[in-house]
């Protein structure tokens, strides 16, 4: 324990109340959503974010919190999400959708983060994905209109919807991790017409394992830029043109709106998008060209002093 | 765009809406696991609500810039109607719970609200200039599909060598997208496999040189099928040579590759019942569906069609009357042998 919180002490503060601390068990983690064993473990808070970097995009849905806790047996590990919602949408029809909850994970954790929506060309993304009609798949992406199902193998999921929150624990057994393990989440709300690109995730997040060293950097340091230059420099840069963000009131959907930039993204990812937009570029129409196969931004590497790259970034850090 | 464009014409002139095309899709296609409230075919009376209910108001498509209009997934109910069941049991047997029923009749076990031909025949105006014309309708296998558009999965692909839209079931995970955004509403969820489902333009039979089943069964010889590109073929004579088939709603940008003869109507009649000399369906209406060349197509056809009366000789109608049922289709030689 003391260990975990030298960890955490060294961790800025924009990521240090998203460690999560895995509970080692000495049996197995439960696959029921209301046992005290998951309800008396004090949960992390993981703020979502509607998605809307790419149509269909989410943009009328509010941020929300998901309670997120972990266990660990011998050879298995569990997860337990917990969001409010008022009304559980449970089954699929014509025009009519299903509550549902996803973990992401990187599949190659030491060369980098992926993408957050759902990884990228290159870095892809191990998905386990339960819904509401009883519906639990493991998939794999390796961006937005990638998502593919994996054969079974033995994912378990279970949720239960009482009194306004739903209840959901994934269980597997997975490989004996020997680092802290990355990890963002999503949830849809079926009631809301939310599916595919309509719905709300996290940032990555870190499932932090007792004595586990740590392989790959998830530090998340805040930009020492101003936010309220970065902001000014948005209409001086030309940004405002193409994105939307807070205050912009042209609403441009040429480029990916902003409104949650530095919510969803690390400042490592915000700039490289600066410094070379081409690096990742998300499937929205009209957001690139393509050639040789490859996507190429229309929006060209940041030109500027570092003193104002520092504010941009400062105030995309700030969108959250 | 694929290479080359397999395209349908139907003559209105000649549907009589006797529903054969619908039943051999539904035979074929969509009569079992969760497919009831679809139909890949269907034929509709107008002026009407058509199928699904007032689908030519449920948006979709693209605007001016090329950009999809949000469109309406229809709702289940409403527009495509609950599908019911018959009371067979009480009704056709004697020894049956309602066997001492005086008068057994069939009747549904839930009232319907809507159902594909609900308005069946109504159509417009005031005797004796009342009105209708029966719209038959497929997937209309667009150039610009805006299903395909909408799909964020990528699932929705066109074939290279006859531009047939198909949805790959491996690739779509029921998203739905694609229902609100096609137009013409001819994309369809299925609730028993979680996924969409539309016209296949027969393909299975068109990989073995046959028209698709809908085209082939059609009594009042109505439906031509060839390539667009292929000038022996008799779409290409409809569509491009004598240009008498037009496209349906083509404003709403998909390119849709089904194209109509517009229907001719007789006379108006006055208060004394004489021809007034103005057709009967309104130029209007037809101009809204196909578009504003229709003034110009329904004179053609009617000066053709008094060449005939005349005993002179007409390509454009010998080509509509299709004196042999398999001159109405070409497609390639089958690619594999049955």
């Amino acid at each position: 324990m003391k260990r975990l919180l030298a960890a955490f002490l060294f961790l800025p503060l924009a990521t240090a109340a998203a460690d999560i601390a895995v509970q080692r068990l000495a049996g197995e983690p439960s696959l029921d959503p209301l046992s005290p064993a998951w309800l008396a473990q004090p949960p992390a808070s993981i703020k979502v974010y509607p998605q809307t970097g790419v149509p269909p995009a989410a943009v009328q849905a509010a941020t929300g919190n998901v309670k997120l806790r972990a266990q660990a047996g011998a050879t298995t590990l569990a997860l337990h999400l917990e969001w409010p919602d008022r009304r559980p949408a449970a089954s699929r029809g014509v025009n009519e959708f299903a509550d549902a909850a996803a973990v992401q994970w990187p599949l190659q954790p030491e060369s980098g983060l992926p993408h957050v929506g759902m990884g990228h060309r290159g870095a892809p993304v191990s998905l386990w994905f339960w819904r509401a009609d009883g519906t639990v798949e493991t998939l794999a992406a390796a961006g937005f209109g990638t998502l593919t199902r994996q054969p079974a193998d033995g994912l378990q999921a279970r949720g239960v919807w009482k009194n306004g929150v739903w209840r959901v624990v994934f269980f597997r057994a997975p490989a004996a991790p020997a680092s802290p393990l990355p990890l963002a989440i999503a949830i849809w709300n079926g009631e809301g017409a939310e599916r595919n690109g309509l719905k709300r995730l996290s940032a990555w997040q870190t499932l932090r394992f007792d004595g586990a060293a740590e392989k790959v950097s998830l530090r998340n340091t805040a930009p020492s830029g101003n936010a309220a230059r970065g902001k000014r420099l948005m209409q001086v840069k030309g940004c405002a043109a193409c994105h939307n963000f807070p205050g912009n009131s042209a609403k441009p959907s040429i480029g990916p709106d902003l409104r949650y930039a530095g919510g969803l993204h690390g400042a490592d990812y915000l700039a490289e998008s600066l410094r070379e937009p081409s690096k990742i570029v998300v499937p929205g129409k009209g957001y690139f060209t393509e050639q040789d196969g490859r996507r190429v931004s229309i929006m060209p590497p940041f030109e500027g002093s570092e003193a104002e790259r520092d504010d941009l970034l400062a105030y995309l850090f700030s969108l959250r | 765009m694929s290479k080359r464009q397999l395209a349908m014409v139907m003559d209105l002139n000649k549907c009589i809406g006797c529903q054969t095309c619908t039943s051999a899709c539904k035979t074929q296609w969509t009569n079992r696991n969760g497919r009831d409230t679809m139909y890949w075919n269907n034929v509709e009376t107008h002026p009407g609500s058509g199928y699904p209910r007032n689908w030519r108001k449920s948006g979709g498509g693209f605007d001016a810039e090329g950009r999809l209009k949000t469109g309406h997934i229809p709702n289940l109910a409403r527009d495509y109607g609950v599908p019911f069941e018959m009371n067979y049991t009480a009704a056709l047997n004697p020894r049956g719970e309602r066997g001492g029923d005086t008068h057994p009749h069939l009747e549904p076990l839930t009232p319907p609200t809507f159902g594909p031909g609900w308005d069946e025949d109504q159509g417009a105006g005031d005797y004796p200039n009342s009105y209708h014309f029966y719209l038959p309708r497929i997937c209309n296998h667009c150039t610009n599909p805006a299903c395909l558009a909408a799909c964020p999965r990528g699932a929705i692909y066109k074939r290279e060598e006859d531009g047939i839209v198909l949805i790959d079931q491996e690739r779509c995970r029921g998203y739905q997208h694609c229902v609100g955004a096609c137009p013409y509403k001819k994309v369809y969820f299925n609730p028993h496999f979680g996924r969409s489902e539309k016209c296949i333009f027969c393909f299975p039979r068109v990989e073995q040189g046959l028209a698709p089943a809908c085209a082939r069964q059609c009594a009042g010889r109505i439906r031509f099928v060839s390539f667009l590109d292929d000038a022996e073929g008799p779409v290409h004579k409809l569509v491009a040579k004598w240009q008498v088939a037009l496209p349906l709603h083509a404003e709403l940008g998909t390119q849709p590759n089904v194209y109509y003869v517009p229907p001719l109507s007789p006379d108006k009649l006055d208060a004394q019942g004489r021809p007034t000399g103005e057709r009967r369906i309104p130029e209007a209406f037809l101009v809204e569906l196909f578009g504003p060349r229709v003034p110009e197509v329904l004179k053609l056809l009617e000066a053709e069609r008094a060449k005939k009366q005349r005993g002179e000789p007409s390509e454009l109608m010998d080509l509509l009357i299709a004196y042999r049922h398999e001159e109405m289709f070409k497609l390639d030689p089958p690619k594999v042998k049955p």
